[in-house]
Parts: structure tokens; sequence; C-alpha cells
């Protein structure tokens, strides 16, 4: 069912080694490949036929659901609309992911537009992480939109990362967020050769005592170019943070565009942003504790990426 | 084992477009095992002298010589690896290493019983200091005490301290100079503190004073007190002619 290219996508994005246990939802070269249910986690193809809607049962508890994409056929650009469904007083985990293998000359993408309703009390965690490989010149597009609706009380912490292949991203962040509830959106992107990644959130504090925090962690090697634009609006008594980073080395370039708009009085909203080289200090230090120059580098960089 | 030949650095001074001389025809030879203390008026070279030994700063002329092998032309890396160490006064600080991370790349090992035993041996870090973030929410007394920790679990042969008690309280700079003479002590660490700390004036083996780019004095804290204490060492000397040329009018 899975061949060698497909397992290693599947581990690059899903940290899968094989077919998961509980629900899941495989999809190979935009057609299914595999599917499971549990007693609590319902998944089923939406009416339009244009991808999945998953539905958690109310009061699931410590429970997750698979659902990566794998592409590897030349010249596919796979478009998918999926739905998610929280229920009340929930904990689950979602793992998502796309993972591209391009062999030939011909381009090859994937857009997943996943819209979450989380419902009161309940709390998810969404893990998505992109990753493409192969020898092909074929371009590797990735361009996900999520949208995350928060209930009363409800909480969600989104891990996106984009590990390395990508050549062409556009990511779209959107959420909402009612009385009480909480949101973390940790963003991880790494690009390199004439890679380009665009990261645009918008972020909409409605609910009084809500918050979100939104921490965005870039690395830039080669000709690569990243924008990262977020935007927080906060319309009650609520707190928002944006916190975004970038590395940049060789001759990369990056445009970092955080946004604030209280419309409340009582909104607390902070940002902090930085764009720059590895600081010698830094360097240095890990150098003299025995490590090379490249070694260095590395350490930095890996830290810097998991520091969110 | 330590030479130092003939050791000059300069910096550009583009107000001026000309050099400035920091340290010129340096020399002197540090003995193995022994405790010196280098101190002397801001600006007089202390740091770029420490760091010249660590290969942080590039030598304009000279030689550096550790345990008869020349090192002048190794990286910082190599020098690392031949045994030397540097606490820096200023010391990084990184977004996403931890303690225990850096202690591990110092010690070259993530074994937790061995990285606790470096946390007990160095003892001024307590056990759930392991797991802080070696980042911008350190105190400045903190990150000193990671400086120090990841330093010594170098096991270096030489082991630089660029002003340590930086941001240290009172109460911990006795054990932090104990501990210091201790590793002197048990591992034969020959040690270079630079500071203006009298606390460890009182402990070196051998006071440095650094004036002008040399040393003008080299022996016990009984002998270097007049120099220090007398006018020509003015504590001004930072603001006033030491770092910005201008004439001293005392």
């Amino acid at each position: 069912m899975l061949d060698a290219l497909d397992k290693e996508l599947l581990k690059a994005v899903a940290g899968l080694e094989k077919i998961p246990k509980g629900a899941y939802n495989i999809r190979k070269n935009g057609k299914l490949l595999g599917r499971q249910v549990s007693a609590n986690i319902n998944i089923e193809t939406n009416d339009e036929n244009t991808g999945i809607v998953i539905t958690i049962a109310p009061n699931t508890k410590n429970e997750s659901v698979h659902i990566p994409v794998i592409l590897s056929e030349a010249g596919l650009h796979d478009v998918v609309y999926n739905s998610f469904i929280v229920g009340e007083n929930s904990d689950v985990t979602i793992i998502a992911g796309c993972g591209i293998h391009c062999g030939g000359d011909q381009k090859e993408g994937h857009e997943g537009i996943h819209k979450f309703t989380i419902h009161s009390n309940a709390r998810m965690t969404y893990i998505e992480k992109h990753y493409a490989s192969g020898s092909g010149k074929g371009k590797r597009t990735l361009s996900p939109t999520t949208q995350v609706f928060l209930n009363e009380n409800a909480h969600a912490e989104l891990i996106l990362e984009q590990i390395g292949g990508v050549d062409i991203a556009k990511r779209v962040n959107e959420a909402n967020l009612d009385n009480g509830a909480s949101l973390l959106i940790k963003e991880n992107v790494l690009t390199d050769g004439n890679q380009v990644a665009e990261s645009h959130n918008k972020i909409r504090l409605n609910g009084r005592d809500c918050s979100a925090n939104l921490v965005a962690r870039s690395v830039l090697k080669g000709n690569s170019r990243q924008d990262f634009i977020a935007s927080m609006e906060a319309y009650n008594k609520c707190f928002g943070h944006i916190e975004c980073d970038a590395i940049i080395m060789d001759n990369a370039t990056s445009d970092t565009i955080p946004s604030l708009k209280a419309r409340h009085p009582d909104a607390e909203l902070t940002h902090e942003a930085s764009i720059g080289k590895i600081a010698d200090d830094q360097l240095m230090k890990l150098m003299s504790l025995g490590l090379t120059y490249d070694d260095a580098v590395n350490r930095i960089i890996q830290g810097f990426l998991k520091a969110t | 084992m330590l030479k130092i030949n003939n050791l000059s650095f300069t910096v550009e001074n583009p107000e001026r477009s000309e050099k400035k001389i920091i340290l010129d025809k340096f020399n002197y030879t540090f003995d193995q095992g022994k405790f010196y203390c280098i101190t002397g008026p801001n600006g007089s070279g202390k740091t770029t002298l420490a760091k010249t030994i660590m290969g942080i700063n590039t030598l304009t002329a000279g030689q550096v010589v550790f345990d008869g092998v020349d090192i002048t032309n190794l990286s910082i890396t190599d020098r690392a690896n031949a045994g030397i160490a540097y606490s820096f006064q200023n010391p990084a600080r990184f977004k996403g290493l931890s303690f225990r991370q850096l202690l591990g790349i110092a010690a070259q090992t993530d074994d937790e019983s061995t990285l606790m035993q470096i946390v007990a041996r160095v003892g001024i870090c307590s056990l759930d200091f392991l797991d802080k973030q070696v980042d911008s929410k350190l105190s400045g007394g903190e990150i000193k005490k990671v400086e120090l920790a990841t330093t010594i679990a170098r096991n270096p042969k030489l082991a630089i301290y660029d002003e340590p008690d930086t941001g240290i309280d009172l109460w911990t700079i006795g054990p932090m100079i104990d501990l210091l003479k201790k590793e002197q002590k048990e591992h034969h660490t020959t040690t270079i503190v630079v500071s203006h700390n009298k606390n460890f004036l009182e402990a070196a083996d051998v006071i440095l004073i650094l004036k002008n780019g040399q040393f003008v004095y080299e022996g016990n804290l009984e002998g270097a007190m007049p120099i220090l204490t007398e006018s020509s060492t003015c504590e001004s000397s930072d603001f006033c002619e030491g770092e910005n040329d201008v004439r001293c009018f005392r």
C-alpha cells in the first residue's frame, strides 16, 4: 500500500513509519489512499467531494487524528477543502502535513484550505509540516490556508513548519476568538536557494479576555525570500502578542510587517520583531566551546527554529 | 605554558584615519598552574589581550605559543580543542538553547549524570538551572553563572575569565573565587582572571597591572596596592584620556 517514497514523505511530514493507529485519512496524488475512523472521531468526504469533514465528538480526550497528504505525480496540483469540528470539552491532536516528491520538470503543488471550529472549552493541537524532496526541476508549491474559529474558552495551538525543499509557499492563517478563548500559533519556516515563502496572518480578538500569541521564526539562506505579514485586531478587553524573528544568511531577503489594531480601550497588544544575521557573540561562544564555525551556525539555527 | 612574543594589536581609528595601538610588542610568559589576575584602567587592553589569546581577536603581529605549540594562526575552535577556555564578559544569549544543551556542547556529552556532576562541581548553579533557556530572560548574574559553568565543563588547561563577577551578587563572589581556586588546585588549571575586584586580586598568585598596552607591574597584592591607588591609574581615565584620547588635566 505504501511504497518506500510514500514512507519517506509520511515520516517527514507526520512522523509516521507506517499506517497509524486510531483515526486517519491519507491522501496520495489527489486520491484517498486510506481512511480509518474511531468511536469518537468521524471522517467523511464533504458534500462537494472536494475534501473531508472531520468531526470530533464532545468530551473526546487524548485522541489524535492523522491526515497527511503526499504527492509524487508530476504536473499534479491538488486542492482540498477540509473542515474540522472539535466538540465541546475535547482535547485532541490533529497531525496534518504535506510531502511532495518531485522527480521531473513539471511543477507539483498542494493547496489545503482547512477550516476549524473549536467548540466551547475544547482544546486542539494542530501540527502541520511541509516538506519537499526529489531531484526534479519542477517547482514544488504549497499554499495552505488555515481558518480557526474559537468559541468560548476554547484553546488552539497551531504548530506550522516548513522544513525544506518547498519552492513557493503562500500561507494564510486566520483566526477569530470568542470570550476567554486562547490561541497560540508557532510558525517555523526555513528557505534556501531561490525559494520564496509568504505568510499572511490575520487574527481577530473579538471576545472579552481572549488572548492570542503568534510566534514566527524564519531562517533564510541562499537567495531565498520570505515575507511575514501579521495583523492582530482587538475588539474587546483582550491580550495579543506578535513575535517574529528572522535570521538571514547569504543574499536572502525578508519583509516583516507586524500590525496591531486596537479597537477597544482595554485591548493590550504588543509585538517584537527582528531580522538579522547570526550574532557574532553567539558564534564566538559556541566556537570557544569547541564547535567549528559550520557546526556553530547549525546549532544556532536548529535552536532558533525550535525556540517557538 | 603560554608564551606571548612581541604581540601587537592595533585597530583602525576612522575619525583620525590612523591606527590606534592597543597592545604594543607585548611579551609575557604565563606559568603552568598559576592563578593570574590582570587589572588596570578601562581601555588599557585587558579584554583585548584575553581575546587575542583565545583567538577571538586576530593579532596584528607577534606570536602566541601554548604548551610549546605555536597557536598564532589557529582558529578559536582549534584553540578551544587545544585546551583553552574563555568566559566572556558579556555572554551571548540564544533563542532556543538551554543551559543543558550549552553544557552538553561544552562537555561533549548529553549524558545526564555527567552533566549533573558538572553542575555539582560548579556548585553555584542549582539543578533547576539545567532546563533554563540561555536567552534574554536570564538575569545578568544567572548568565554569568552559566558562562562560568560552561568554561569549567571544558576541563581546560588554561581558563580565561573576563570580569566573571559582573552582575554576580556579593554572596556568590566568595564561592566563585573558591571554585576557581579549587579548579586551579585539583586540575592544575592555569587561570587568568581579568578583574577590578579586590577579592580576585587577593586570591591571585600573581597580579598583573596593564596600562597603555604593557604590564607595568607583576607581583603580589601588597606591591600592587600603591600603584592601584596612586593618581596615575585615575579611575576616570576611561572617559578621560583612556578612550577618547583627551589629555588628562589632573
